[in-house]
């Protein structure tokens, strides 16, 4: 259980579904599917593409109805683990509708938010159901992957939560 | 103008820790203090290669350092790690809220497959 008082690195999300890992990874890897559930309420996703392979790419754009009209975000990444029904590794930058990144800073980001993130779904097989654990972590521009930086992060947390206790406003 | 310190801070915290050796003088010291030389043994760096990573870490606030004693301790100071992390909870109910759909999706899905297959 993710305890939400201590600070995190990452967003661990964990949801049981009443379907098959083969298809929980389509809800991830084929288009038609993931603009089904991908957009947040009142958000459409119109374009979603995806070359499910290591170091294929991704472009994904968001778009939503606000009084302004309508806005579009865009978002590119990179596959970097792809094992079909099992594991699935992404990045995720935002960008512009030709999947050049853009700071997030410049996009009226609040501060904090790293430029690249990864998000990590990994699938587990419960008969018909299947558990998926869902981890989005912010990784700096030079590392190989979020594991060394979410590893230290569970490690400092500890020291964080004692750190922060009565503390906190 | 709105101040923008906040945000260079920030760079500065996320250029601090975009070093695997770094990250690892971080976990070590959330464990406890320590100087560099005690710093410099499990990572087989010199002393002034370890020097140099504790000053980029104490320029982001990371990493304070005793005045006290001639061997000047280093100490993890945690508070930009912190706001670092502020940014991961403001994904949650998004993300939240995507599985709600995907579940929802997936019974639509089911109840149609229902209504072909007739079985």
């Amino acid at each position: 259980m993710t305890d939400s008082s201590v600070p995190q690195d990452a967003v661990v999300i964990e949801r049981s579904f009443d379907a098959p890992p083969a298809l929980i990874w389509q809800m991830w890897t084929e288009p038609e599917h993931f603009k089904e559930w991908y957009g947040p309420d009142g958000v459409t996703v119109p374009v979603a593409k995806m070359d499910v392979r290591a170091g294929g790419t991704r472009l994904v754009c968001m778009e939503m109805d606000t009084p302004g009209g309508l806005r579009r975000m865009w978002f590119t990444g990179e596959y970097r683990e792809v094992v079909p029904n099992q594991r699935l590794v992404y990045t995720e930058s935002m960008s512009d509708q030709n999947g050049n990144v853009l700071s997030p800073a410049d996009l009226g980001m609040p501060p904090g938010h790293p430029a690249t993130t990864e998000v990590i779904v990994e699938l587990q097989d419960l008969g018909s159901r299947t558990k998926m654990v869902l981890t989005h972590t912010g990784i700096p521009a030079d590392s190989a992957g979020a594991a060394g930086w979410a590893m230290a992060f569970r490690k400092l947390a500890a020291h964080v939560e004692a750190q922060g206790r009565g503390s906190a406003g | 103008m709105t101040p923008v310190t906040d945000e260079d801070r920030l760079s500065e915290t996320f250029a601090a820790l975009a070093s695997s050796t770094r990250r690892a003088i971080l976990a070590r010291l959330a464990q406890g203090e320590a100087n560099v030389n005690e710093l410099a043994g499990p990572f087989d760096l010199t002393l002034p290669a370890i020097s140099k990573h504790i000053k980029v870490l104490e320029r982001a606030g990371l990493v304070v350092r005793s005045q006290r004693a001639q061997y000047r301790p280093c100490a993890l100071d945690p508070a930009p790690l912190e706001e670092v992390s502020a940014w991961a909870e403001q994904y949650r109910p998004v993300w939240e809220a995507r599985f709600d759909q995907m579940d929802d999706y997936l019974t639509r899905l089911r109840s149609q497959r229902t209504d072909k297959h007739d079985d």
